[in-house]
């Protein structure tokens, strides 16, 4: 990232966590402010999934070209989004409490997003069994590549075909973004600025991750 | 040889050394049997109101196959590696076969272990069947899409350390939709409906997961 983009990441997105609090009005049928949390928690999930994305398409790249940059993205890229993927789960369990009063209830949503965590948690395991140098990339693109095909039915397939506590998410069977504009506009926003940081944390996250190779 | 033919071949050697040595085999089959008599001492037929018989007998039964199974099916490439027979089968049949074949091996043991499990379920906890063509269908179609997973994900931590604990800690996130959809529609088979969705998300991901594993198969298992 350019260091203009960089400095303007900070104060975008402390614009966007004011506005989250202080513009559009609590959705209606949520207890107290607890709506909020949308702001935070749905950008978390989406920061989460462009990283495996990233993580993925990286590892096939690192599979065409076979240079080891594209791996060391690939591994920065999921690590980044097993901490999203961790926000996101504890963002989750912040609004399963004051909405439903319990922590932790084994939603369909709930539990096939802790399995996502699980999914990539395990590719680490994998890099970390394998100790041969060469093979250890092969194997972790291998499995992030298997793994990304397969995530659709965990995140997308699974959780709707069990009927489901979690509000209507952006991708809804009517297609439609059931939102007013100020909601709308700190939701993309928030998006927006997520993804922007996250691409700040891969860009350094990538360039330790080959310096420590070159030790 | 064509394509079929080399694949039946690697599988037909997997069967002759796993029957040659017979220990694999039967510790598949001894799991699923002690697995039954557990559920069966500890649910009998009896043990569940009969409102909730469907869904939780449904869930046992997945269960004792995904772990039975589970003890069997990662060693397709893992025995080759402690057999030191890795490197001939390399050198002498495209990875993409080997694959093909030891996946063929394992879904053959799955349909085995399930037609063994499920005569003994029916009669130890009353299991009514419903519509056993549903029920046939999805142990094929689920049958098939955890040889597929578990048969790739053999080839990747066959050289790697803690194999075991491995592959379960990589396998079971990648097989939860897969078990999740089979239980959904084996508690609708056993009502007597014909699990149509179920089974084309099975369908579906039989698909997706034989189109990466076919994709990614020299990669998994080049040298």
């Amino acid at each position: 990232m350019t260091r203009a983009l960089k400095l303007l990441l900070l104060p975008y997105m402390g614009a966007v966590i004011v506005a989250a609090f202080l513009w559009p009005a609590p959705a209606a049928g949520f207890i107290g402010e607890s709506s909020r949390i949308v702001f935070f928690h749905v950008p978390c999930a989406w920061a989460a999934t462009l990283a495996f994305i990233v993580g993925a398409v990286s590892s096939a790249l690192f599979l065409w070209k076979r240079d080891r940059r594209y791996d060391d993205v690939a591994v920065a890229s999921i690590r980044i989004g097993l901490l999203f993927g961790v926000l996101t789960l504890v963002t989750g369990s912040l609004f399963a409490n004051i909405m439903w009063g319990t922590w932790w209830n084994w939603d369909p949503r709930e539990s096939s997003y802790l399995l996502l965590v699980f999914l990539y948690g395990a590719y680490l395991f994998l890099r970390a069994a394998v100790e041969d140098p060469e093979r250890r990339p092969r194997i972790a693109a291998a499995y992030a590549l298997f793994a990304g095909v397969l995530m659709p039915f965990l995140t997308i397939v699974a959780p709707r075909v069990t009927a489901s506590l979690h509000p209507q998410t952006v991708i809804n069977r009517e297609g439609k973004i059931l939102m007013d504009t100020p909601t709308r506009v700190v939701f993309f926003n928030g998006l927006a600025a997520f993804s922007g940081l996250f691409f700040w944390m891969l860009s350094i996250a990538a360039r330790a991750e080959r310096l420590s190779r070159r030790e | 040889m064509s394509a079929l033919s080399r694949a039946w071949a690697v599988c037909a050697k997997d069967a002759t050394q796993e029957l040659r040595k017979k220990v694999a085999i039967i510790a598949v089959f001894f799991f699923a049997a002690t697995a039954l008599a557990l559920v069966s001492f500890g649910v009998g037929p009896f043990g569940l109101r009969a409102e909730d018989r469907p869904p939780l007998l449904a869930a046992l039964l997945w269960i004792i196959l995904f772990f039975a199974a589970a003890t069997g099916l990662p060693r397709a490439f893992v025995a080759e590696e402690e057999t030191g027979t890795g490197l001939a089968l390399r050198k002498t049949i495209p990875a993409v076969y080997v694959l093909a074949g030891k996946t063929l091996f394992n879904f053959i043991l799955f349909l085995a272990m399930a037609a063994v499990t499920i005569p003994g379920f029916v009669i130890l906890l009353e299991w009514k069947v419903g519509s056993f063509p549903a029920v046939a269908a999805i142990m094929v179609v689920g049958g098939f899409g955890l040889a597929v997973v578990s048969t790739f994900l053999s080839a990747l931590v066959a050289r790697a350390g803690q194999r075991n604990v491995l592959f379960v800690l990589i396998s079971f996130p990648l097989l939860v939709p897969l078990l999740q959809t089979a239980i959904r529609a084996t508690t609708q088979a056993t009502t007597g409906e014909f699990p149509s969705e179920g089974l084309r998300v099975l369908i579906a991901y039989d698909g997706a997961a034989a189109c990466a594993a076919y994709m990614l198969a020299a990669v998994a298992w080049e040298d």
